[in-house]
């Protein structure tokens, strides 16, 4: 891989109703292209612009001969399968496109082992001061994706994590799944307790369900009520209080000291991750 | 060395010209000044200069809805971007209209492939495989209305609706296809606007094309097909 004749393009979803869903890959895109890692990059969405299909467009073949794709994904599934390859017209691992141009498919972020690290780092930073050794660390990934793979990847990765030794449990938990996010309470059993969901980027999930889920949204509202802020309502119906439950860390609740972490996509190490993954394309060849 | 996308610039910076509905204007000192087109000759605009506020200014409409897509014309007004180089012009303009810098310069070497509706809908799967049953005069009724330019979208539509070069809709006017013809001026002018008109500047135009259906049209056509 050289930066003077190689791109990069990371591929995300996107969301024609939720903003927050392309700030994080918009955000690791300026990022890496500040770096001057590759001649280009560029990033391209499924459900936003530009799209899959413009991004056959991006590279100048004159100037650009390898690019390198990174679907910014939780895991594998029928978005990195199907989708993009079609979309892209992908025949495998490497496409050499009719101008002469290669076309490189990495494993998406999700698969990366740095992402162990990000979530430990993670923890740590929602709940400073707060002894590992007395909490449990709770993932949160969907369940019942259909023919997606990310409670697979979160199960993988609490195991990882709890194989260190650090935190006094690490569990696995689903939205819509058993167990259960909602069970929080039933599932640990130490005072303080870290929650990181696992997904890509903030939206309703991380902004909302989960917080209505582990019981923090009302409490969220109570706080803004009471300071004179918000009614609950212009809470949430504003762009700016969206992020507000992240910032009220810890949440007391049933006797419980309880801290909630945005998504973990939105961690600027997950352009180290991107970078990472392009590397690792050539390695494993 | 600049890119092709930054030559193209160049070359249209010889004079002030419109790119969708942003007016780009060149400074004395070498710099730029990207406006909203309706804006010219406010001095009330709030004034910025980092290409990464153009994600800001591109992401809310005046009501402050989010713009799904950027291409619909709904641009925010009151906002004033002051960019010091060509390289930081060229990505801000990609803020705000995604990947058409790229496909105008693709055009313009005749790299450009364009797919017809048809390919586009008969591609899809999951949820949208179901599009591809849309009939031509449901098609045709969509695309009319989706893609018109009066509030709708302000590409110029240079793909057909199938193999054998049916045009995409005989609802829309023949301009809707032409790269010389500046779309955001087919709109209906609000007030604001023709009161401005007298002083507007006469700006040459780069079009935002547009070579294959978006994933919006599709999810259209999937509505309609599902009766939603």
């Amino acid at each position: 891989m050289t930066s003077d004749d190689s791109a990069l393009l990371i591929v995300a979803h996107g969301s024609t109703v939720n903003p927050a869903s392309s700030a994080p890959t918009l955000a690791h895109t300026t990022e890496i292209r500040r770096r001057k890692v590759f001649a280009d990059v560029g990033c391209a969405f499924w459900k936003e612009e530009p799209s899959l299909r413009d991004a056959l467009f991006l590279f100048d073949s004159q100037s650009v001969r390898e690019v390198y794709v990174v679907p910014n994904f939780i895991s594998e599934g029928y978005f990195t399968q199907t989708v993009v390859p079609r979309e892209l017209g992908l025949k495998g691992r490497t496409t050499k496109r009719s101008d002469g141009q290669i076309w490189k498919y990495c494993e998406p972020v999700g698969n990366h082992p740095l992402m162990t690290d990000l979530l430990l780092r993670r923890a740590h930073q929602i709940a400073a001061g707060i002894p590992e050794s007395e909490t449990s660390l709770l993932i949160v990934a969907h369940g019942t994706d259909l023919n997606e793979n990310s409670a697979a990847a979160a199960k993988r990765e609490a195991e990882k994590i709890r194989s260190l030794g650090k935190y006094a449990a690490v569990l696995n938990v689903y939205m819509e799944e058993p167990p259960l996010v909602s069970d929080w309470r039933k599932l640990t059993k130490t005072r303080n307790v870290v929650v990181v969901p696992f997904f890509i980027s903030d939206g309703l999930h991380s902004y909302e369900d989960i917080p209505a889920l582990l019981g923090i949204a009302n409490q969220l509202s109570a706080r803004l009520r009471s300071a004179g802020r918000h009614t609950a309502r212009q809470a949430n119906s504003s762009h700016a209080a969206r992020g507000e439950i992240f910032r009220h860390n810890p949440y007391a609740i049933d006797n419980r000291s309880l801290s909630y972490a945005p998504s973990i996509g939105t961690d600027p190490g997950v352009a180290d991750i991107i970078i990472e993954q392009a590397a690792n394309f050539d390695a494993e060849s | 060395m600049p890119n092709s996308i930054e030559r193209v610039l160049q070359a249209a910076l010889a004079a002030p010209f419109y790119f969708g509905q942003i007016l780009i204007q060149k400074t004395s000192t070498g710099g730029f000044v990207l406006s909203h087109r309706d804006d010219e000759g406010r001095n009330d605009l709030q004034t910025f200069r980092s290409t990464e506020d153009a994600i800001d200014i591109a992401k809310y409409d005046d009501a402050g809805n989010y713009r799904p897509l950027k291409t619909a014309p709904n641009l925010r007004r009151g906002w004033r971007l002051e960019l010091a180089t060509l390289a930081e012009l060229k990505c801000a303009l990609d803020y705000f209209y995604s990947g058409r810098l790229d496909v105008f310069v693709a055009w313009k070497s005749g790299q450009l492939h364009t797919t017809p509706l048809r390919q586009t809908l008969d591609r899809q799967s999951g949820m949208y495989r179901i599009a591809a049953k849309i009939s031509d005069e449901q098609a045709d009724r969509v695309v009319g209305d989706f893609c018109r330019s009066d509030g709708g979208c302000l590409r110029t539509i240079l793909w057909k609706r199938d193999t054998r070069g049916t045009v995409s809709s005989t609802k829309l006017p023949s301009e809707k296809f032409d790269p010389d013809f500046d779309q955001a001026a087919a709109r209906a002018p609000s007030s604001a606007c023709a009161e401005a008109t007298a002083d507007k500047t006469t700006a040459a135009t780069i079009p935002l094309l547009c070579q294959e259906a978006c994933n919006l049209l599709i999810a259209e056509c999937r509505k309609v097909v599902k009766g939603e």
